[in-house]
């Protein structure tokens, strides 16, 4: 098998095939970067990586020098001793699984990811051979985390903005800059209605579009003009005066940690959206059981114990890599 | 022939409704839009259903002066959810509930979300009738196995959101949902269109919410009536800062005893003792039980404080703590630790309720009563300036008791209030330097900040201990915005551990704090608890090396007992006819 290490808080390599996986330094020929969130994108600027068109455009607007190598999904690169192919993730725009075979066998590296997959990405999909060792995140590895359909969830954005609107409230919705507010402007963009973005997120747009993805009537936040519009932003920006001149709000809390009450009491919100770019407990536990690798590892997660404790039950050999992770959800 | 006589129960008066109802005040942040939510819901149900959604609501399982408890702990019901569901405790319902910081609502979201125990329940729309009957059922159940059999065979037939619901009221608390009682008394009125301040007197009188809300949905509020053995909420002292008061001849001053309060119900030989938190606390004291009977009283209801006296002397409140944490009296506590009940008002007599009397109207009639019967009432001082204050409060410490109370001669019994009536002149209370070892998410107005803390004590160089800190008690930060602000910043960077709405900190900030006394709490790891513990001031110039030690507590505890006390000699603190 694949020996895989744990490069302190720089991801991990595959030294024997001198691969890195969302790995910032130095000891791997060949690095590929997941997405372009804060926690997989490389700390050293001077790194030459491979990653998706759209994970480029991203990273180089959040401030990524160094050289980055595109690679299609399905695109397959043959280094002297392995073969690595992107598969889509499902997490973000541009998010994609790294599958490494070689004659010791093959890896597939999740980086963060989603199945069904979320609105506003490329999809989900899984390389048609045999997974060896499966390196998952397991951001919600408790049994308490179960989302709801598609459908549910998108049902709920639009009703909270039009019965906000309606009410005469303006509805803001705190998201992730990246990713997660997109795919709020993907699902609200069918109620015709303005919208205006945090100039963090909506500097990343315009590669949403490029990719062919609509995202609707947007413009970037005018403390000035944001009333009566929907308006995105980041949960810290509220907290230093994005839009606290408009007297009539109600604030929506987006997030996969949103199903926990305690959450509404922390956050002061008028409401909790259960809506994460990961994959929940279940479809975690039903993945590993359809690939049924010789060892999964699982990373990212508060509690490794949990998911090992079901894929033992199932007889699935199981390890812990401790990486770090940021809570971006 | 096709028969249509299915029987259709009215479509609010299951208790799936209400469970929603519940779920939909606490998604709610406006308090008058909540109390909105409950009162189009009251309106709508029949009499016996208004008395039990009120209940539940408001009180929980069972109504307060019921005196009747599910007396099952959360564990108990976080074990049996887990065999429920299948799964292990320890490795998945432990770290679930770590991350929601709550037993009921992980439950709620594992039988869910949980395919095993999905396919065991159905939602059956139990009735409100129904329900109560099973919190009645759960009360009778005497042993642990009866209960857990009752529970999981109802559990079978709720949704989940009516299990979490179900849970929170067996557990006589908060439903976490943000609706105080006084926010279930304004729905009341707005439900029946009735007057808010007649309703809350109507819930004093009565102690019962649930029957507060029939008499109003009945347009009969002026019935509720002061009962015998229905204990009545007790009218508190407001405290004053310093010791000066205007028209100090409008007050007269009793001494503020070292004991328990407590209201005593009489007709007969039925007597009950109640505490301050209105439950049944006669089983304690014995003696006093015996002293009443062999004394012949009138239907009657007194006010007054249980405290341990012997060798003419009234004993520190510790000693009676001790003697009410035994399960079982023998007869070396009695002998050790007897106490006396020494009346200082009188709200029931002869069939008439007396809180609408002035104090001085009472205190005749209390005198007369005290005369008559041979029983201890409070001395009552006139005073005339504040030095004859400042003179019976040095008087009162003397006697080992609190301070004063200062009550004023024409005032009514304002039961249930804390208002400027009566007013306690208390000793300065102590400091010490503790540790803030975890933050509570305020629910309250500083929604989602920090100010709720568990505080902590130094046990580094204790050999009983294997820890470095143990807490000593929680309170709340009665600071400014920017200071909660502040130190909200500092709490973040310490955060080790979150359990859902806590979070466990590094020890770092050290915290003055000021408390009135320190008490006996065997179910705390320091064996004590800080009575009544406010901030005074963040020390940022302390480290957690500068943290007081528990032998520093216990030591101020063994001097509090060994402090000097007077007799009662002639100027004593109560009189016996």
């Amino acid at each position: 098998m694949i020996k895989i290490i744990k490069a302190g808080n720089h991801g991990i390599i595959l030294p024997e095939l001198s691969v890195g996986l969302d790995y910032s330094g130095t000891k791997a020929d060949h690095i590929f970067i997941s997405h372009a969130h804060a926690d997989h994108m490389p700390r050293n600027r001077k790194l030459t990586v491979y990653c998706t068109p759209p994970t480029t455009r991203f990273m180089k607007l959040r401030g990524f020098g160094g050289k980055m190598i595109e690679m299609k999904f399905g695109e397959t690169l043959e280094t002297d001793s392995a073969r690595i192919t992107l598969y889509p993730a499902g997490h973000i725009l541009g998010s994609a699984m790294t599958f490494v075979e070689s004659d010791l066998g093959s890896v597939l590296y999740t980086g963060d990811y989603r199945t069904p997959p979320a609105l506003a990405t490329e999809g989900f999909a899984l390389p048609n051979a045999p997974v060896d060792q499966f390196i998952t995140e397991a951001t919600f590895s408790l049994p308490i985390y179960k989302w709801k359909t598609e459908e549910e969830i998108s049902a709920q954005i639009r009703s909270f903005a039009s019965r906000s609107l309606y009410e005469g409230y303006t509805p803001i919705f705190t998201a992730y800059n990246l990713g997660k507010a997109q795919e709020l402007m993907f699902i609200l963009k069918e109620l015709n209605h303005p919208m205006q973005i945090h100039e963090g997120g909506f500097k990343l747009c315009g590669v949403y579009e490029e990719f062919g993805i609509r995202l609707g009537d947007y413009d970037t936040y005018q403390r000035e003009t944001c009333e009566g519009k929907i308006l995105i932003s980041p949960a810290s920006a509220l907290r230093s005066g994005f839009a606290d001149n408009v007297k009539k709000t109600r604030i929506a809390y987006c997030s996969g940690w949103a199903s926990n009450e305690s959450r509404q009491s922390r956050l002061t919100v008028d409401e909790l959206i259960p809506v994460s770019d990961h994959l929940d407990f279940f479809e975690l536990i039903d993945l590993c059981n359809r690939l049924r690798p010789k060892k999964v590892w699982v990373t990212h997660t508060p509690n490794p114990d949990v998911v090992q404790h079901y894929l033992n039950n199932l007889g699935i050999d199981s390890g812990f890599l401790d990486l770090e992770a940021i809570a971006n959800d | 022939m096709i028969e249509n006589t299915a029987i259709t129960r009215h479509s609010k008066s299951d208790f799936k409704s209400l469970a929603e109802l519940a779920q939909k005040i606490a998604f709610t942040r406006a308090n008058n839009a909540k109390i909105k939510l409950c009162a189009n819901y009251f309106r709508e149900l029949e009499r016996e259903d208004v008395r039990r959604a009120v209940q539940f609501l408001g009180e929980g399982a069972y109504s307060n002066i019921s005196g009747k408890r599910a007396s099952i702990g959360h564990k108990t019901v976080a074990v049996l959810a887990a065999e429920f569901c299948e799964i292990d405790y320890d490795l998945v319902f432990r770290p679930s509930k770590n991350a929601t910081g709550s037993t009921s609502e992980t439950i709620q979201r594992l039988l869910e979300n949980i395919p095993e125990a999905r396919a065991k329940w159905s939602a059956e729309n139990l009735s409100l009738e129904e329900t109560e009957a099973i919190f009645e059922k759960l009360y009778h159940s005497k042993s642990r196995a009866a209960k857990q059999t009752v529970l999981l065979e109802n559990w079978t037939k709720m949704t989940p959101l009516e299990v979490k619901f179900f849970i929170r009221m067996l557990g006589q608390g908060s439903l976490k949902i943000g609706l105080e009682s006084t926010s279930v008394v304004e729905a009341i009125a707005h439900a029946f269109n009735k007057n808010s301040e007649l309703v809350r007197f109507a819930y004093l009188i009565t102690g019962s919410i649930g029957e507060t809300a029939v008499l109003a949905k009945s347009d009969r509020l002026e019935d509720a009536q002061f009962k015998l053995f229905h204990p009545l909420s007790f009218m508190l002292a407001d405290s004053i800062e310093s010791k000066t008061l205007q028209h100090v001849e409008e007050f007269i001053a009793e001494e503020k005893f070292n004991g328990i309060r407590c209201q005593v119900h009489i007709s007969g030989n039925n007597i009950e003792f109640f505490t301050r938190d209105l439950n049944n606390t006669t089983s304690g004291f014995p003696e006093i039980l015996e002293f009443f009977k062999t004394r012949n009283l009138p239907d009657v209801v007194l006010d007054g404080e249980i405290c341990v006296f012997k060798n003419d002397t009234i004993l520190p409140v510790q000693l009676l703590q001790e003697r009410m944490s035994v399960k079982k009296l023998t007869a070396k506590m009695l002998a050790d630790f007897p106490v006396v009940f020494v009346s200082f008002d009188i709200i029931y007599h002869d069939g008439q309720s007396l809180f609408g009397d002035s104090l001085i109207e009472r205190r005749k009639k209390l005198e007369k009563l005290a005369k008559q019967y041979h029983l201890p009432i409070s001395s009552q001082k006139e005073i005339n300036s504040n030095a004859d204050v400042e003179q019976l409060f040095k008087q009162a410490l003397a006697h080992g008791n609190e301070g004063l109370v200062l009550k004023r001669k024409d005032s009514v019994y304002e039961y249930g209030q804390r208002r400027k009536s009566w007013l306690k002149v208390k000793k300065p209370s102590v400091s010490l330097d503790a540790v803030i070892l975890y933050a509570h998410a305020d629910t309250g107005k500083r929604n989602g900040t920090y100010s709720d803390f568990t505080l902590g004590i130094s046990v580094k160089d204790d050999d009983r201990y294997e820890e470095e800190f143990i807490p000593i008690g929680k309170t709340n930060c009665a600071f400014s915005d920017n200071k909660v602000a502040e130190l909200n910043k500092r709490i973040k960077e310490l955060v080790i551990d979150r359990f859902g709405p806590t979070l466990l900190l590094k020890p770092d900030l050290i915290v003055e704090l000021e408390f009135d006394d320190i008490r006996i709490n065997q179910r705390t790891k320091a064996k004590y608890t800080l009575h009544l513990p406010r901030f005074k001031t963040i020390r940022w110039d302390l480290s957690p090396s500068d943290v007081d030690t528990l032998k520093y507590v216990e030591r101020m505890f063994d001097e509090k007992l060994a402090q000097k006390r007077e007799r009662q000699g002639d100027n004593p603190s109560f009189v016996m006819y």
